[in-house]
């Protein structure tokens, strides 16, 4: 008997990462940007969904996937602003590629300009999972609190956008649109911000055209995507 | 706690070297992590002493070797690591850097046993 020393040298997560890369060509080439948007479990995710489908209305085509550990509610929200897939994850606290597939599956095949993956109300796992998404965004209510950014590097990080939700709530807690910016910038200088109110719709106009820029440049020869990887290297 | 679905995934892909190499055993199972890994070693020692009785890997021993977060400069190119999740050039001060390691939890190698005579392919 002997011992045979196979060396590997792979990141363990090396195979999703593949799917995911695969996954991400063929939405760049159907024209469809894939937004992963992740926050903490009632920061306002599938509010501001709902009102970025308002404000598209008639104008874009969006989809939605929507991660939960149980229940379609946030599915029976979106469900009268565009088609939706709720994604049931059982005990899982974030979402994973195959999942992803699935919910492909049952939106069918027809073409939309933005796809959302709305994740499971966590910022510590899912900043660790790539869901072939062009631009991840990690959402942080003025209720959190200022001061979070600095505990959960990896999400912000890895997202390219940030947007702060429940503005309309400001004058009612002790937040700092630029204490957390600041914070969240000395992680990612990249981030791009946006100060949102999902109910009044107020930020909603800045999100939705940078969403749209980005969307256009999936058709330049010089895709961000390609750049993102370049500059951080860990998503 | 994702560490369950990593630790499954990892016994998998070491499962599948063994067979790959006509294997009779795992002896060790050799993996980095790093602070930007998005894992917790306690958490993965947990879910690898749960895992691996139902496993091929039944007996193999893991060897963790936590790495530092490293990057490296894009305005001035010196290597550095970072510290305290300071995402800046230790010399320049530039937010203009590459994270190089620490970012991932990997798998390093597997240490098989083989019955004497048998070819290995590495």
């Amino acid at each position: 008997m002997t011992t045979v020393t196979v060396p590997v040298q792979r990141d363990i997560k090396a195979e999703l990462r593949r799917q995911a890369d695969e996954m991400r060509r063929a939405f760049t080439e159907r024209g469809t940007l894939v937004v992963n948007i992740l926050s903490s479990p009632g920061a306002g995710k599938t509010s501001l969904l709902e009102a970025t489908a308002r404000y598209w209305r008639g104008k874009h085509r969006m989809a939605v996937l929507v991660g939960d550990l149980a229940t379609d509610r946030d599915a029976q929200r979106l469900a009268p602003h565009c088609p939706v897939e709720q994604l049931t994850t059982g005990g899982a606290c974030h979402l994973e590629i195959p999942l992803v597939k699935q919910g492909l599956t049952k939106l069918g095949s027809q073409d939309f300009d933005f796809l959302f993956i709305e994740n499971v109300g966590n910022l510590v796992c899912p900043a660790s999972h790539d869901l072939a998404e062009h631009v991840r965004v990690v959402l942080l209510s003025v209720t959190e609190g200022d001061d979070k950014p600095g505990k959960y590097p990896k999400m912000f990080r890895t997202s390219q956008a940030l947007v702060i939700s429940k503005t309309d709530l400001l004058e009612h807690v002790p937040f700092s649109v630029d204490a957390a910016v600041q914070d969240a910038r000395k992680i990612q200088p990249e981030l791009n911000v946006f100060p949102v109110c999902s109910l009044t719709e107020d930020g909603i106009e800045a999100w939705c055209t940078f969403l749209e820029t980005e969307r256009n440049a999936l058709q330049s020869p010089h895709s961000r995507v390609d750049d993102k990887k370049v500059v951080t290297n860990d998503g | 706690m994702h560490e369950m679905s990593l630790v499954r995934s990892l016994l998998r892909q070491v499962s599948e070297l063994l067979l790959e190499h006509n294997g009779d055993a795992v002896k060790t199972i050799h993996v980095e992590m790093g602070p930007l890994a998005g894992v917790e070693r306690v958490l993965v020692e947990l879910a690898f002493e749960q895992l691996i009785e139902d496993s091929l890997c039944r007996g193999a021993q893991l060897v963790i070797d936590e790495v530092p977060l490293s990057a490296i400069c894009l305005e001035c190119d010196v290597e550095f690591d970072i510290k305290l999740f300071r995402f800046v050039c230790r010399d320049c001060e530039s937010q203009r850097i590459r994270v190089t390691g620490g970012d991932e939890f990997r798998l390093i190698d597997v240490d098989i046993e083989v019955t004497s005579g048998c070819e290995v392919r590495t």
